[in-house]
């Protein structure tokens, strides 16, 4: 099963999506014992759950699981983590441990005067506007972002909006990125 | 010559020569308003991908509550035994209930219609095009209008899925059956990664509920489930409701 889902993984598109669906359905048991073990809220126990599939799917697309556990044990460390910390109450932002991770991850090959710079500007970054402008963005355009975001190609992104070609995916995914920047800087 | 955020695609996915990578770094240096360019580049794909997963736990959670729909969202610290046996009797009676009277296919549907189609996605882009034309025309009910502006597209020569999913919706919406599942088959013809066809007939067949329509459109939700189509949760619902 592991190599069907990482392989289903790594494919994108719709085979992506069916794949996450089945990586969260296989494991979710762990979600009660997150109740019984840890003694978590059923809520919280989702919560901790459904973070640590989304991680593990990150790093399988990635690159970064090398395999050397099965999928079951690599997803149960993560889910074990995020539920000690959830119990040490440290996570208390859903989205700022990834965020920091994903835009260091960007920098990590960029030369450190430039990635010091960059950095500071993304910190002073107004998260919570540019969230709410990402959903006035329209329909396809908040579509396409999300999709390119997400890791999914241009041709990917054709193929689940319709767009004729990559190229046109391309164009116009690239339309709404400055739409979206002319928005988030407008007064 | 590419524009700003192609330029800055290319650094980020490695497409670039040495020579330019250092020219784009000391261009961060150098150009104040470069270096902010790239840090909104970066910032707006993390706040993309922030919701990209936010929506993925929200479909994570329905999976969740398919597979254990009597459970609650909120465990009770320390209920009585007493007590929880009598909410999982209770629960037991009112499921086997709902499992002895088969809910109405019309009244699936129409929720399924008033969840999802009370309005039609419209593009911000300043440019309005035909098919965004229709979909306003759609969002301010005046329906016989967008499905002729449809109509007239498909007969102009545009035979793109959209264009039969919109007019399929539109026509299901018009209560013309008929035409509705004409546009719903031609839609379930295109070999997408994605395609709502075949759900989208079975929906027609249940909201339009003449007689062997109920049969036909368990028929397709069963052939939606084992094909592994788009729409199989709300499929699988069905399929148990029906």
């Amino acid at each position: 099963m592991d190599r069907t889902l990482t392989a289903g993984l790594l494919q994108g598109g719709i085979h992506k999506r069916r794949a996450e669906e089945q990586l969260f359905t296989s494991y979710a048991y762990f979600i009660k014992e997150g109740i019984k073990k840890y003694s978590l809220q059923e809520e919280d126990a989702f919560d901790a759950y459904s973070d640590s599939v989304l991680s593990a799917i990150e790093k399988i697309t990635n690159g970064s699981f090398e395999s050397r556990s099965s999928l079951k044990t690599y997803l149960y460390q993560i889910f074990h983590n995020k539920c000690v910390d959830l119990l040490r109450k440290k996570t208390t932002n859903k989205y700022s441990v990834h965020k920091t991770l994903s835009i260091k991850e960007s920098l990590f090959d960029i030369s450190d005067a430039a990635r010091s710079v960059i950095q500071r500007l993304v910190d002073k970054s107004d998260w919570a506007a540019l969230r709410q402008k990402l959903d006035v963005l329209g329909d396809n355009c908040r579509k396409a972002l999300l999709l390119w975001a997400d890791g999914h190609s241009d041709q990917e992104i054709a193929t689940f909006i319709d767009y004729k070609t990559a190229a046109v995916a391309k164009t116009s995914r690239i339309r709404c990125l400055e739409k979206l920047r002319q928005l988030y800087k407008a007064p | 010559m590419e524009n700003g955020i192609e330029h800055i695609e290319a650094y980020f996915g490695k497409e670039v020569s040495a020579e330019e990578s250092r020219r784009f770094e000391q261009a961060i240096l150098e150009d104040p308003a470069f270096a902010e360019e790239v840090a909104f580049y970066l910032s707006a794909k993390q706040a993309a991908r922030d919701l990209a997963e936010v929506e993925k736990k929200e479909r994570f959670l329905q999976l969740y509550r398919q597979e254990a729909p009597s459970r609650p969202v909120r465990t009770m610290a320390r209920a009585g035994w007493v007590a929880i046996a009598a909410v999982v009797f209770g629960a037991l009676l009112f499921s086997w209930y709902l499992y002895q009277k088969p809910a109405a296919p019309g009244k699936l549907a129409n929720r399924y219609i008033e969840q999802h189609w009370q309005t039609l996605g419209v593009s911000m882009s300043s440019r309005e095009d035909s098919i965004q034309t229709g979909l306003r025309l759609y969002n301010e009910g005046k329906w016989p209008e967008a499905l002729k502006q449809f109509e007239i597209m498909i007969r102009s020569g545009n035979t793109g899925p959209a264009i039969k999913k919109y007019a399929g919706i539109v026509t299901l919406r018009l209560k013309d059956y008929d035409k509705a599942l004409l546009y719903f088959k031609q839609l379930a013809a295109y070999p997408l990664y994605a395609n709502p066809g075949l759900f989208y007939q079975a929906l027609t067949l249940m909201e339009r509920n003449q007689s062997g329509d109920s049969e036909n459109a368990k028929q397709l939700l069963q052939q939606i489930v084992k094909n592994d189509l788009e729409e199989k949760e709300t499929a699988l619902e069905w399929l148990r409701k029906l």
